[in-house]
């Protein structure tokens, strides 16, 4: 079936013979196993079994990416392991070394607040112009849930954005995956008529909050408006402000990442609030890799528009034959177009020429930073159950 | 014209994938670094600030901490930070009066009890014999800027400030 697709309609990559897929995964599998080399050689039994576990995961969907020229199903198996794991292996750290899921003052003083990479935008000015980190964490480690420091962190960020730029929302964000589990349960979207100029408030969040944030001094979406607080950890209440802040957060969450993706089928969070997803957007234009719409074999019947879970194609964008900034490159559209008119591209080429080559070039850099940052995650979260288990 | 592009494309892209490869050997730390050797550091409202001087105490010690002002809209007050430690040496009630700015005369008197189990909340009274300093009656931690708190092996009072 999908081979007489492919004979029709000659943008679509034929599936691959398992020998060819097999080769083509050789290099993710050294890598994975690389990766997981750590958690094999520890003596903890959950950890060894978890890192196994994780590196043949990553194989097996990579395998599968190049056996069916697919890329978003696969990734997605990746990506909701990684929203539902990250919360498990977080929360039960949390609870082992502080015993709430609620952030004391006491280890906030003690710059032991866990950084992610959400913060980080808006901390940008006020560390330009008075040269402060306005966040409860460490630069370098310091004990308990500080993790690796905020330097780690940023750097970590830093190398990761610069091999997938906006792709870092599909590949290495461990909150994503929740919401795009949810969005993956109906069949069809109840809700299919939103509103396009949704797509720009992430921007308009992002600069409220930058300018919140060196106003107040402190991370404002961190204190105000991330959903993930809800399953992650947040400031402990210690008066009304903390309880309102809390409420905030556990209504963002059931909305934006429980309740809209199923409705909608997108990942609404992403979409419409992520302030951070704004800022990374940026990093699209840095990035060598990028989807075009090739307009030659193009009809359109917007099955791409329809597919991609950011509304990061409009109907002016495919005119154009790209997508919009937005684009996290989760390869919806591609796997979406019947007649393969949406292809992976690299800048300066021809578009649609040799789009597999585009593809494979992509995957390659996107999954290997998927094995080793989110792979990483995966294996805590699968050792914390397993330690329960076993 | 097409073939310099395409050209420059693939080298680039050929380069990504190389980058991916030496992230975890070489860019993460590169990066991280280079992050470190920017010369910034975490907010003081968090941190309580460079330490000015230590007065030694019986068996224990009190670092006095410079003080430490809000920036912009920052909704706390100014204060200075003091730090008691190590916890096990204190006394079971603590009735400290301290030289703050170092002129020779206490400016302030901290009265706290030390229990035993580290897990029960704190509570300091702060008398003012300096009008520089604010008074604090039966307070916890509900303000970064007015405080006891037990961080690891001090008890840490922040004691505010009357002007900005």
């Amino acid at each position: 079936m999908a081979d007489a697709a492919c004979t029709a309609f000659p943008g679509r990559t034929p599936p691959r013979n398992w020998g060819r897929a097999l080769l083509l995964t050789l290099p993710i599998a050294l890598w994975s196993l690389f990766m997981s080399l750590r958690g094999l050689m520890q003596q903890d039994r959950s950890l060894q079994i978890a890192s196994g576990l994780t590196a043949a995961f990553m194989v097996v969907l990579f395998y599968m990416m190049m056996k069916t020229s697919s890329t978003y199903r696969w990734r997605r198996w990746f990506f909701v392991a990684l929203g539902v794991l990250f919360p498990i292996g977080f929360i039960h750290n949390v609870m082992v070394l502080r015993g709430s899921m609620g952030i004391p003052i006491e280890e906030m003083i003690a710059g032991r607040t866990p950084f992610c990479f959400l913060p980080i935008p808006l901390l940008i000015l006020p560390a330009a112009l008075t040269k402060t980190l306005v966040f409860p964490g460490s630069l370098l480690p310091g004990g308990g849930m500080s993790g690796a420091g905020m330097a780690a962190m940023a750097g970590l960020w830093l190398a990761i954005t610069l091999v997938v730029g906006k792709g870092w929302c599909s590949y290495a964000c461990f909150f994503g995956g929740i919401e795009e589990g949810m969005a993956a349960l109906p069949k069809k979207a109840q809700w299919k008529k939103l509103d396009p100029r949704l797509r720009l408030v992430p921007w308009a969040v992002l600069l409220a909050m930058v300018l919140l944030s060196l106003a107040l001094f402190e991370p404002a979406y961190c204190m105000w408006l991330c959903p993930f607080k809800a399953v992650s950890e947040y400031v402990a209440a210690r008066n009304t402000v903390g309880l309102v802040q809390n409420g905030i957060f556990v209504v963002l969450f059931g909305a934006l990442v429980i309740v809209l993706p199923v409705l909608t089928k997108k990942r609404t969070q992403c979409t419409f609030l992520c302030p951070f997803g704004a800022f990374q957007s940026i990093f699209n234009k840095t990035s060598v890799f990028d989807i075009k719409i090739d307009r030659t074999i193009c009809s359109p019947c917007v099955l791409c528009q329809k597919s991609c879970p950011t509304m990061s194609l409009s109907d002016d964008s495919i005119k154009k034959g790209e997508t919009l900034m937005s684009c996290m490159k989760c390869g919806a559209c591609v796997d979406a177009c019947p007649k393969g008119a949406a292809v992976w591209h690299i800048r300066g080429t021809q578009v649609a020429v040799k789009p597999e080559r585009a593809r494979l070039m992509f995957l390659y850099s996107a999954w290997a930073m998927a094995a080793m940052f989110g792979g990483s995650i995966i294996t805590q979260g699968l050792a914390t159950i397993l330690q329960r288990v076993i | 014209m097409k073939w310099p592009t395409s050209k420059l494309g693939y080298t680039a892209a050929g380069m990504t994938v190389l980058a991916a490869v030496l992230v975890p050997f070489l860019l993460m730390g590169l990066f991280t670094n280079g992050f470190t050797k920017l010369g910034l550091h975490v907010d003081q409202m968090y941190s309580g600030g460079p330490t000015a001087r230590t007065i030694q105490e019986d068996g224990y010690t009190v670092t006095i901490h410079k003080a430490v002002y809000p920036h912009l809209l920052q909704t706390e007050k100014p204060f200075v930070q003091l730090d008691w430690k190590p916890v096990n040496a204190l006394p079971q009630h603590v009735s400290d009066a301290v030289d703050v700015d170092g002129d020779g005369q206490p400016d302030v008197r901290v009265i706290f009890d030390v229990p035993k189990d580290p897990k029960t909340p704190l509570r300091v009274d702060v008398d003012t014999l300096n009008p520089r300093y604010q008074a604090m009656r039966n307070v916890g931690k509900q303000k970064f800027s007015e405080l006891i708190v037990r961080v690891d092996d001090a008890i840490l009072v922040r004691v505010p400030l009357t002007g900005r």
